[in-house]
């Protein structure tokens, strides 16, 4: 395969930063030679992929466009119609596609969701809030000065910080940051379970091509993209969803129902998402939290469901498992190793404590991000047959425990065996544990297919 | 044989369409036009009909041109296709489906094949059988996901299941001598729910997903 | 008018061959029916309800004369009945990725069949000789090959336990309840909408 050039490919798709304190502003291009200036002087600015052998900077920058936001820089229709159809619709208008209905329908979203306007995501990482503030204003200046573009809103975003270090927690408990797939040329070692499986049983790197246009993907060729290649090669898509969290619902059915299960609080909770909440997976420490694996590359997302098809270790409708569910399809994985996302994200508001008062209508939740080379073959696919159903799992219609849009009804099974503290059991009468507030589709372009954009020097042929 | 695949009976039927220009609307369209207002669900004639697992109807106007080197050729007549999966074993088993065709639904019958040819109308079931034989195809290879259970077994397996999962989340916690006589209590009840109508979508959810039958 | 019932997809499709390479198919198909572990992958991969293919050899294309012209064909013809769960992206995707070399040996007899692997050649040549349906029932739209398979599992379990549940002891019943529960355990699913095809 061909050697990626990390200096053309922005940073934040080829890397989690581990950056903890993020704010994403949302920008409308108001008149086409303006908006062109402001790429161009935002240009040197763009952090790319190339290595922080030297140290992590201060702070980071990164772009993407939705379809509506390339129009306004004046691209050539033919390219335009040529990105794919979801992209060019964005996800409002993929709603009943996604699921996205009742409470998590469009016309509950956030106002700037609601309309046409956002044109581009602008996200901005720092190391410290000083630096994410400072970084935040230069740009606010650019933008001013060029009068490139209106910021119609922006979104902050801070993983949380106990006792001076930082977590990987989420507001509802749980240790997040496993499970990023391993991609062929970007990462310079794989840990086993984040690829693909192999016939031997042993864990491979995923194709480039699932992450990146232009390269070869899981499917023996080049993904579909838009053109020309130069404006789609080292480019990729993103889903971007607002997703509030109902602390106060999900603190009150996990209490409520630990009462009558016989695993106990933390154990049921485990259950709901295939680890437990400082990140051990069921599968290999069934009984109790283990930290020596979760510190382990190669153990802690070391694992296959073949010895627990029943489910009575990580239940079959897990969250884990039903988003990649490895080997449990049978085929080697094959039907997996085309449906993964790269998911980048941090929580939103303010932490409260386990014995604190909290309220569903407090401001929290997780900006999800998720990258692939395509969102209706890899996103727009988990969320409609693995989050939104069940089939696939043989879960009929039954819903992701966490993350479904249950309005009210639906069940989560627990598979468990004689033993006392893993008995079966079913939650039923589902609330919306987690609410969509908003979002849409990004095109995250290369460093080559920004100049040509700012330099309006995209030709379709 | 090959139509037969346990006890379910793949049936093929090309029934040749009359060619007659002076219709207007030609005899396929009138066809097709009668299948858009056909209702496919609970009210389908095929679920008044027993033993019809999945079944569709399909115009079909010519075979395809796939392309040079590839000759170009077409049908002198275009078919209606019938793909049936039903209940039936054997010959006499494909009889008796078609009889059952013929005396539940022959005015829909009469509707969709009048403008076929040959066809002698479903009130002489004999011809009828025989006219539909006359237009099957042999199945040459047919597979069933579950080729061993009737339509009515699997309505009655489907309402179970449900039925099931209800009581298993509502009984938990319930201590022994109660749970027993809930269950039994539940199971006579279940045994004397109605058959769920084939054709029907079951109990409405409470959430739209925006699926195709809302 | 709908290629599209509840959960179940219906596909036609139809294929031109050579007389003498839809023989050879027939010898293939012979085979399969005679050795059922071939089919196993097709099994294994559990979203379609019923599948059919059908020969039909060019001279034997119905003729009932009152007046039908005899059909005049240099091609056989393979017509493909499919009922499958899923979105018909994701059914030529799995098979695709699973079953490619089970695909190629019944459709490279089919005149420009372009292979079933790399995918997007293969989706295209399915839209090319895929025709629509006009009429589609299904008996249970509500439910998957997955879910049937199941609701039987828990028939079956529930009918061995309801003949039982009057002669035990409370404490045995609860003991046989918790034995019921777990063969089941597995196969309480839902059923219901499907997701929008896309």
């Amino acid at each position: 395969m061909s050697k990626l050039n990390e200096t053309d490919i922005q940073g934040f798709v080829l890397r989690g930063y581990n950056l903890l304190f993020a704010r994403y502003f949302f920008l409308h291009f108001e008149e086409p030679a303006r908006a062109r200036r402001l790429i161009e002087q935002l240009l040197p600015s763009i952090t790319t992929g190339q290595r922080w052998d030297s140290g992590k900077p201060q702070s980071t920058v990164n772009i993407g466009f939705t379809h509506r936001g390339l129009s306004a820089f004046e691209l050539p229709p033919a390219t335009m119609i040529s990105f794919p159809v979801e992209f060019q619709q964005g996800m409002r208008a993929r709603a009943s596609i996604l699921g996205d209905t009742g409470r998590n329908a469009p016309e509950h979203w956030e106002h700037i969701w609601r309309g046409d306007r956002v044109h581009a995501w602008l996200g901005v990482n720092g190391i410290t809030p000083a630096a994410l503030d400072a970084r935040s204003a230069a740009l606010r200046n650019l933008i001013d000065e060029t009068r490139g573009a209106v910021v119609l809103d922006s979104q902050d975003a801070a993983g949380q910080i106990v006792d001076g270090r930082p977590t990987a927690k989420e507001h509802f408990g749980y240790t997040d940051g496993f499970g990023n797939p391993d991609y062929l040329g970007v990462e310079r070692s794989t840990q086993p379970g984040q690829g693909k499986l192999m016939p031997d049983g042993s864990w491979a790197p995923l194709a480039t091509g699932e992450l990146l246009l232009g390269y070869a993907d899981e499917a023996g060729e080049l993904p579909v993209a838009p053109i020309p290649h130069i404006l789609a090669s080292n480019g990729t898509f993103m889903a971007y969803r607002k997703l509030h969290q109902n602390l106060a619902t999900f603190r009150n059915y996990l209490e409520e129902k630990s009462r009558l299960y016989g695993g106990g609080k933390e154990k049921l909770a485990a259950k709901f998402i295939g680890r437990w909440r400082d990140g051990t997976p069921l599968e290999l420490s069934p009984d109790a939290e283990n930290p020596d694996i979760v510190k382990d590359p190669d153990r802690s997302t070391n694992f296959t469901y073949g010895a627990d098809a029943e489910g009575t270790r990580c239940p079959i409708g897990a969250h884990t498992r039903r988003v990649h569910p490895r080997d449990a399809f049978g085929f080697n994985g094959k039907l997996i190793d085309r449906r993964r996302i790269t998911r980048r994200g941090l929580p939103y508001g303010s932490f409260a404590g386990e014995d604190e008062q909290v309220s569903d209508s407090d401001d929290r939740g997780v900006v999800f991000m998720a990258l692939n080379a395509s969102l209706s073959r890899q996103f727009e696919f988990v969320q409609q047959q693995w989050i939104e159903y069940g089939n696939d799992a043989h879960q009929g219609n039954d819903k992701d425990m966490l993350m479904g849009n249950h309005g009210g009804s639906g069940k989560f099974v627990v598979q468990g065996d004689r033993s006392a503290n893993n008995p079966p059991f079913i939650c039923a009468h589902l609330p919306n544990f987690v609410e969509l507030r908003g979002g849409d589709y990004f095109f995250l372009p290369s460093i080559t297919a920004l100049e040509m954009i700012a330099m309006k020097l995209v030709d379709p042929r | 044989m090959p139509n037969q695949n346990g006890s379910v009976y793949g049936l093929t039927i090309l029934s040749p369409i009359l060619d007659d220009e002076k219709a207007s609307p030609s005899h396929d369209l009138q066809i097709r036009l009668y299948l858009s207002t056909l209702p496919t669900g609970a009210n389908s004639p095929f679920a008044k009909s027993p033993g019809t697992h999945l079944c569709r109807l399909v115009v079909m106007d010519d075979v395809v041109y796939v392309g040079a080197p590839s000759i170009e050729e077409h049908l002198q007549s275009k078919y209606l296709v019938f793909e049936c999966n039903l209940d039936a074993t054997g010959e006499e088993g494909l009889e008796a489906y078609l009889r059952g065709l013929a005396e539940h639904m022959p005015d829909h019958l009469d509707a969709i094949w009048s403008h076929c040819v040959g066809y002698p109308g479903a009130a002489d079931v004999q011809a009828f059988i025989r006219y539909m034989k006359a237009c099957q195809v042999e199945t040459t290879f047919f597979f069933a996901a579950v080729n061993n259970k009737s339509v009515t077994e699997s309505l009655r397996a489907l309402q179970t299941q449900r039925a099931v999962a209800d009581f298993i989340a509502s009984s938990q916690g319930m201590e022994a001598s109660r749970l027993q006589a809930k269950f039994v209590e539940f199971a006579a009840k279940l045994k004397a729910e109605p058959l769920p109508k084939p054709g029907s979508m079951g109990p409405k959810r409470d959430i739209k997903l925006g699926g195709r039958n809302e | 008018m709908s290629n599209i019932n509840g959960k179940v997809y219906a596909m036609n499709a139809i294929t031109p061959m050579k007389p003498w390479k839809s023989w050879v198919l027939r010898v293939i198909f012979f085979a399969l029916g005679e050795f059922p572990a071939l089919q196993q992958d097709l099994i294994n991969l559990s979203f379609i309800e019923f599948a059919r293919w059908v020969s039909v050899p060019r001279r034997k294309f119905p003729y009932l004369a009152h007046g039908q012209a005899k059909e005049d064909l240099r091609y056989d013809y393979l017509l493909f009945f499919s009922n499958f769960n899923g979105t018909w992206n994701q059914y030529i995707d799995a098979f695709s990725a699973v079953l490619a070399s089970g695909l190629n040996l019944i459709w490279r007899w089919s005149e420009k069949f372009p292979g079933s692997m790399p995918v997007t050649l293969f989706k295209e040549y399915i839209a090319r000789v895929q025709f629509d349906t006009d009429y589609y029932y299904t008996a249970y739209p509500h439910a998957t090959a997955n879910d049937l398979k199941s609701a039987h599992v828990v028939q079956a379990s529930f009918e061995s336990l309801s003949a039982q549940a009057g002669n035990y002891t409370p404490e045995e019943f609860a003991e046989a309840f918790l034995g019921f529960v777990l063969q089941v355990q597995a196969h309480l699913g839902e059923t219901g909408e499907a997701p929008v095809v896309f």
